[in-house]
């Protein structure tokens, strides 16, 4: 049974006092404007610096539990021969500020995947060790589609604790201990008035996202079309789609200096499923782009329940050539001749 | 909590080879308690690891009946991995882990006619069944083996083809793509070889494994002579980097071949909407 947090309403000033306690304890991790290239997680130094503003990150969180490349071991060798050293697993808790809903929701899917029968002990303790907590978005972009995959600008699911910002006044629910940890005890409970005030408020930012997305039913029949050539025509196959996508976990193994790492890898490059003989069962663009499509929007539903996308839109506003994988998946033909 | 992608340490005590372009390596474990634990079905795979180069998954060739003596990869020279491997010697430290993959279903083949189909390389999951057939003899009915190769070079596992041949109830069909000076053999691709011995179907299962190009052209064969889809098994050659069902690559549909795999009937493939 889960457990029922309460919620929190706590005025500006406070918010920026119980972060400034935080980072002297902690590492502290939060959106930030660079300026000319956007809004990126960076490690926060100062309590004032909390970003919450309308933009949202380029690179999704999913870096800080699955990263780009991490090592698991070394080889080596001593007197009694060859050994090899594990990577110690991260132990330093870690608190990230500034999650959107969809990110968030992202790791949930990602869970299905690392925290399953095969328990993948690197990206496990990073979510163990870290506590994400989410800012609820009020003005999103014209390619976020989350209500459409099942989300919402205000859920909580995969955080710790969300920050909803009214005027100048912060409505913060706390979803877990760990965010109980951090905002227990801070500011006060809601009273009715503000209750009702917070339910409008989620009202209107559900109500700002307008871009509705009907994924169809029964994909697997477009399978056989022509129409996945069509759609992938333009595709540079450089793979930004997948490493800005927080749901995207493909990887490869590789061997540098003595080290075995796992780095990011997808199904854009031509490369990822060619066999040492030659072979390659995905062996052109079509292939490769309808793998993407069907792994978001069939395969996985399939295995796990749910879409592989959570509607951030990241891979249609940092595509080079705006494909956007939406359209392409709400206009796949089902009737497979056209 | 353990790390599934950490491999354990083996060590090459024997490399044999096969062909111009194909080498049996012997591993032993370095760990007595994984050499004790290590357990397997044939059919099933490893990641083998060759340190600085890389990781690529290889079927064990040996038969778990004989795993006392080590188990064994034949790896064909390819690209970097293999490449780094056939430069190894004997004494050389590999990294192994698994095993993985579902393996043939052995229950499913006893007090059955066995039909095993291979061409190339092919024969390396085969020969870790057959030879776990040969050492549980008296659980299955006759043996029959057609087993391919571009030429006679290029057939694997020469050495033990005698003992199969005197093994009870047993042959051994061997063939070679075009006429050789000096093969007694028979002549021809696997498929047209099939259509002339046609062995029988009744009460039968068979095992297909080679290139794609030969199991495209071998299935509509082995239909014609009478199998069903359902006792036609397969095991699928993929990229399969991590074993694991994580890394995204040797999926067909939402089949990861490397968990639910390698071994299929041609029924389950069939049924599939997605390509293969």
């Amino acid at each position: 049974m889960s457990k029922k947090f309460m919620e929190r309403i706590i005025g500006r000033e406070e918010l920026i006092r119980v972060i400034e306690g935080l980072l002297g304890n902690f590492q502290v991790v939060g959106p930030r404007e660079l300026p000319g290239k956007g809004v990126f997680y960076q490690p926060m130094k100062n309590a004032r610096d909390i970003y919450l503003g309308g933009g949202f990150t380029i690179e999704p969180v999913k870096k800080f539990f699955l990263s780009p490349s991490e090592c698991f071991f070394e080889q080596k060798r001593n007197e009694s021969g060859e050994f090899l050293e594990e990577a110690p697993l991260a132990g330093d808790k870690r608190i990230i500020i500034g999650a959107r809903s969809c990110e968030a929701r992202g790791l949930t899917l990602l869970d299905k995947v690392f925290d399953s029968d095969y328990k993948d002990s690197f990206y496990i303790n990073n979510r163990k060790r870290t506590t994400l907590i989410g800012i609820s978005c009020d003005s999103p972009d014209k390619d976020c589609f989350c209500t459409s995959m099942g989300g919402s600008p205000t859920e909580g699911r995969g955080m710790d604790a969300l920050i909803f910002e009214i005027g100048d006044q912060f409505i913060i629910e706390v979803i877990s201990d760990k965010g109980s940890d951090i905002f227990g005890s801070a500011g006060s409970e809601l009273n009715e008035e503000q209750k009702k005030l917070w339910e409008s408020d989620k009202k209107k930012r559900k109500e700002a996202l307008s871009r509705k997305v009907a994924v169809p039913d029964g994909l697997d029949k477009a399978f056989g079309s022509p129409y996945w050539e069509r759609a992938s025509s333009a595709c540079l196959s450089c793979g930004v789609c997948t490493y800005l996508c927080p749901t995207c976990h493909c990887f490869d193994l590789v061997d540098e200096e003595r080290k075995r790492l796992r780095c990011y890898d997808g199904c854009a490059f031509a490369d990822f499923t060619l066999h040492a003989s030659g072979e390659n069962p995905r062996p052109t663009k079509k292939e490769r782009y309808r793998q993407r499509a069907y792994h978001k929007f069939d395969y996985f539903k399939k295995n796990f329940g749910e879409n592989l996308c959570v509607g951030c839109g990241r891979c249609i506003r940092h595509c080079p050539v705006k494909i956007d994988i939406a359209d392409i998946v709400a206009n796949a033909p089902l009737d497979k001749e056209s | 909590m353990e790390d599934i992608y950490l491999s354990n340490l083996a060590e090459i005590v024997d490399i044999k080879k096969e062909t111009p372009d194909v080498k049996t390596v012997r591993l032993k474990f370095k760990d007595g308690k994984i050499r004790d634990s290590f357990d397997y079905k044939p059919g099933q795979f490893v990641e083998f690891s060759v340190f600085n180069e890389g990781e690529a998954p290889f079927c064990i060739s040996n038969s778990p009946t004989r795993k006392s003596e080590g188990i064994e990869c034949s790896i064909k020279k390819m690209g970097k991995v293999t490449q780094a491997a056939h430069e190894l010697d004997i004494g050389d430290t590999v990294g192994i882990r698994g095993p993985y993959g579902n393996g043939f279903p052995m229950e499913e083949l006893k007090n059955k006619n066995l039909l095993f189909v291979a061409g190339g390389i092919g024969l390396a999951p085969l020969r870790s069944l057959i030879n776990y057939c040969m050492d549980n003899r008296a659980d299955f009915k006759s043996i029959t083996i057609v087993n391919g190769a571009r030429t006679s070079k290029d057939l694997v596992y020469k050495d033990e083809y005698p003992k199969w041949e005197k093994a009870k109830d047993t042959k051994l069909h061997l063939t070679v793509d075009c006429q050789e000076d000096n093969w007694t053999c028979m002549v021809g691709v696997v498929p047209r070889i099939l259509e002339t011995i046609r062995p029988t179907c009744k009460d039968a299962v068979t095992i297909v494994c080679g290139p794609p190009v030969m199991i495209r052209y071998t299935m509509p064969v082995l239909l014609k002579i009478g199998f069903c889809a359902e006792d036609i098994f397969t095991t699928l050659e993929m990229k399969m980097k991590c074993g694991l069902g994580k890394c995204g690559r040797c999926n067909i549909g939402p089949l990861y071949i490397c968990k639910e795999g390698p071994v299929f009937t041609y029924a389950r493939l069939e049924a599939l909407k997605y390509e293969f």
